[in-house]
């Protein structure tokens, strides 16, 4: 289904979750559709099946998975994986403005930023000028 | 059905204490193993893995302190004993047996032997049944103690260097099997092994040994998250100061630089030493999880194990 990057860091369970939201905001897992059983991904993937059931408990709680009792873990409806994933990029979002002000960026700058994605205007690295 | 860790515990040693002569090998060691759970045992060459697990399966008597498997004392007990497979580095088999007369004696011994299964496990390990055990290679000798010990379906498998010795296909192969019975059984497995690339996708919690105790014992996720690689660096103006500043508000265990950049190695909850960081505005920031290997060299290092300078 996926491959782990042998260089990646992160705890596992991260990177099986990140995988499977991929998969989901991909499309390439559509609403309904039965994703592997912790036995079958462990097994498959030579993983500890905790691990895998630690990933599967947090997609559920956030939403992209759901489980049916005996029957496994199915991909939940979009709007649900779709505004669990706002939250995710929010995060990623705050993050990044973090680092921007730390690297000397004024909050004006990066509100006129903000301002031109919202004014749908075109902005492409910091050389395209007003 | 899919099994997950619960609290039960499975394996609980207490105050183990095992000398040799005026040598104490194992030295009031004390390990819980949760049903269920992959346990990796590590620890340098000495610290007392293999005594641990040789006092535990009874080939050697502890001088004092408790081991029981699912509450029952382990110790000559042949109920609780036969739900244990013990895979080693230097396996024992009758030097007459064959792999087929080696498989009955243990449909013997063992309770929930299942021929079933010893027979799909052939499409797996290929060797024929005929052949005597002792003639075969040494990896080949391994093949077989993990063909016939999942077979006989355990509660707990203890591992002692197991998978070295398999090539990478078999390995491979061997874990999945245990894995499958982590899952599908909720088998419980202890496993020693200095392969800690390997242990950190198949471990769920470690225990790190060192001096016959017991040092760190935690989830895998735990021991990874509270130990970190930073790399920090500020403005030219005041930066050995404010480097001073940060790293006297961490638990730091190392520390090392290249030019202005500091490479550090610090304990603590990730969120925290961010948080203190963002107070003293580094123009580098990088804060990155640590390999098992980087946590038990930086852990044991702080321990006074430590790499020795080896140019001479």
């Amino acid at each position: 289904m996926f491959q782990l990057e042998p260089g990646d860091r992160r705890p596992l369970y991260e990177q099986i979750k990140e995988n499977i939201k991929f998969l989901i905001i991909g499309g390439s897992l559509a609403d309904g559709d039965r994703i592997p059983s912790v036995r079958e991904l462990a097994v498959n993937m030579a993983i500890n099946p905790n691990t895998i059931q630690k990933a599967y408990k947090e997609l559920e709680n956030e939403g992209y998975i759901h489980s049916l009792k005996a029957k496994g873990y199915f991909v939940s409806p979009r709007s649900q994986a779709e505004k669990a994933a706002g939250n995710e990029v929010l995060a990623k979002f705050t993050d990044a403005a973090r680092e921007l002000m730390y690297t000397g960026k004024t909050f004006d700058e990066l509100c006129g930023i903000i301002e031109q994605i919202y004014k749908g205007g075109n902005i492409d690295g910091n050389d395209n000028g007003q | 059905m899919e099994m997950t860790t619960g609290n039960e515990m499975m394996i609980t040693v207490s105050g183990v204490t095992k000398n040799f002569g005026a040598f104490r090998a194992l030295d009031g060691l004390s390990l819980n193993v949760k049903k269920g759970s992959v346990y990796g045992l590590v620890g340098p060459n000495g610290a007392g893995k293999t005594t641990f697990i040789k006092a535990l399966m009874g080939i050697y008597k502890a001088d004092s302190g408790e081991m029981t498997l699912d509450g029952k004392p382990i110790f000559e007990n042949e109920e609780v004993k036969s739900r244990m497979i013990y895979v080693c580095d230097d396996l024992f088999y009758y030097p007459t047996y064959t792999i087929e007369q080696t498989a009955k004696m243990y449909a013997d011994i063992y309770p929930n032997w299942s021929n079933e299964l010893f027979e799909k496990l052939h499409d797996i390990y290929k060797i024929d049944l005929k052949r005597k055990v002792i003639r075969l290679s040494k990896g080949m000798q391994k093949q077989v103690a993990f063909w016939l010990g999942i077979s006989a379906q355990p509660d707990v498998m203890i591992l002692d260097e197991p998978i070295d010795g398999l090539d990478p296909v078999m390995r491979r192969n061997t874990w999945r099997l245990v894995l499958n019975e982590v899952a599908e059984r909720g088998m419980t497995v202890l496993i020693s092994s200095h392969n800690l690339r390997e242990l950190e996708d198949v471990c769920d919690h470690v225990g790190i040994m060192f001096g016959g105790k017991m040092v760190i014992e935690k989830s895998l996720d735990d021991v990874k998250g509270n130990i970190h690689k930073i790399q920090i660096a500020f403005a030219k103006e005041g930066s050995d100061e404010k480097l001073a500043l940060f790293t006297s508000n961490l638990e730091l265990l190392h520390e090392s630089r290249m030019g202005s950049v500091a490479s550090l190695i610090v304990k603590g909850d990730m969120e925290d030493i961010k948080n203190i960081a963002a107070q003293y505005s580094p123009v580098v920031f990088d804060i990155i999880p640590l390999t098992l290997e980087e946590v038990f060299i930086y852990e044991l290092g702080g321990m006074g194990y430590e790499f020795e300078n080896i140019l001479i």
